[in-house]
């Protein structure tokens, strides 16, 4: 038998946490842990260790991936269903309604205006984010800098970089093949 | 928005293509922005369903909403191909993969997290993830200074700053970059009317 009084709760701790996680994945890991390890009790912090290193291996937006993480572990695959629907439904209305409004207004000043801030602060956004990756991948662990590694992962992404600007290829190939050549080449033992 | 090259592809085979974009873009990309990028590269490069500047568009949108990146994209590239069936399409293509791998992965996960040729290829990816993200800056610091620079730039900035130094909530800078922005279009407004 479905409880359907927990799914109801697992359904609404995730509309609490997708209403308000803005500036993307990063910044939404620690509001599920504020929701489903403080407020709810879903689950202990161990646990929740634990779901973060499964994010960074699975494909897929995290936060999809941690409310199916919770949803599974409380209440199985309906508890993992109730979860993810429930951290995309505020994002989908508000996506749509500034869509409309957007539509609606596009040619008057005042949404021009608007946009163009809004751009130059998502640019500030992805900047931030590629600013953070960019440092983890150079240097991984910062109390053992590693001169080598650095040199090597600066490469690639020079390399990476070249190929999707000016070579213009698909990003994903070429994600792909850093992943893959991130093997090679530790499995050579470099 | 009903550009030329959209009507020419009927509602279904644009849906399952919507479907299979997303879906695709999903199972192999793990940050919203890859999936933005990717996503920029299949409809405006491939299907030339929106122009670069409508991309551009949408990409602030979605920075503007809470909620995952790779939803909201998907919602609104949806919408712009294919009305609200189009948005579904899109957003169950994003949400199946991880959704799926989730619920496998919450069975198997001791082997998983224990494997340390995942995390590798990961680590990999990541490189190619920061080279995207420098594409993408290109493309959208291009557009945001096409016609005026000093603006444009200062609002970078602030940002920036706002974002590495604060660390508010990202909700506060959309608001306060939203009410900055309408200011200066009714100050500008009123220059040009005295």
């Amino acid at each position: 038998m479905i409880d359907l009084g927990l799914l109801l709760r697992i359904f609404v701790t995730f509309v609490r946490i997708g209403a308000v996680a803005f500036g993307g994945a990063y910044a939404a890991i620690p509001l599920v842990e504020q929701e489903v390890v403080g407020n709810a009790g879903f689950m202990t912090y161990d646990e929740f260790v634990d779901l973060l290193a499964l994010d960074e291996i699975t494909p897929g937006p995290i936060l999809i991936n941690s409310a199916t993480f919770v949803g599974m572990k409380v209440a199985g695959v309906p508890g993992a269903v109730a979860a993810t629907l429930g951290c995309i439904f505020v994002p989908c209305i508000v996506a749509i309604a500034l869509l409309f409004l957007f539509r609606r207004f596009k040619e008057t000043r005042l949404v021009q205006s608007i946009v163009l801030t809004l751009k130059c602060m998502a640019l500030a956004l992805i900047v931030s984010t590629m600013v953070k990756l960019g440092a983890n991948a150079v240097m991984p662990d910062a109390s053992h800098p590693d001169v080598t590694h650095g040199i090597y992962a600066s490469a690639v992404m020079c390399v990476a970089f070249y190929l999707m600007h000016w070579k213009k290829l698909s990003p994903l190939p070429v994600m792909l093949g850093c992943g893959a050549l991130n093997v090679v080449v530790n499995m050579l033992g470099m | 928005m009903a550009n030329e090259p959209q009507r020419l592809e009927r509602l279904p085979s644009r849906l399952l293509a919507l479907f299979l974009a997303t879906f695709t873009i999903s199972a192999t990309a793990n940050s919203g922005y890859a999936i933005i990028a990717v996503m920029r590269d299949d409809f405006v490069n491939k299907r030339k369903w929106f122009t670069e500047d409508e991309m551009n568009d949408y990409i602030a949108i979605v920075q503007s909403c809470p909620g995952p990146m790779a939803v909201t994209s998907s919602m609104i590239v949806g919408y712009q191909s294919a009305g609200l069936l189009g948005s579904l399409a899109a957003v169950l293509g994003v949400i199946i993969p991880p959704f799926a791998v989730m619920v496998l992965v919450t069975v198997f996960y001791q082997a998983i997290v224990s494997n340390p040729y995942v995390t590798i290829f990961m680590r990999g990816m990541q490189m190619g993830v920061v080279a995207m993200l420098l594409d993408v800056c290109i493309g959208l610091f291009r557009d945001a200074t096409k016609k005026s620079k000093a603006y444009p730039l200062a609002i970078m900035l602030l940002a920036f700053l706002y974002v590495r130094i604060t660390g508010c909530s990202i909700m506060w800078l959309a608001l306060g970059c939203g009410v900055v922005g309408a200011v200066k279009a009714l100050l500008v407004k009123r220059e040009v009317e005295a």
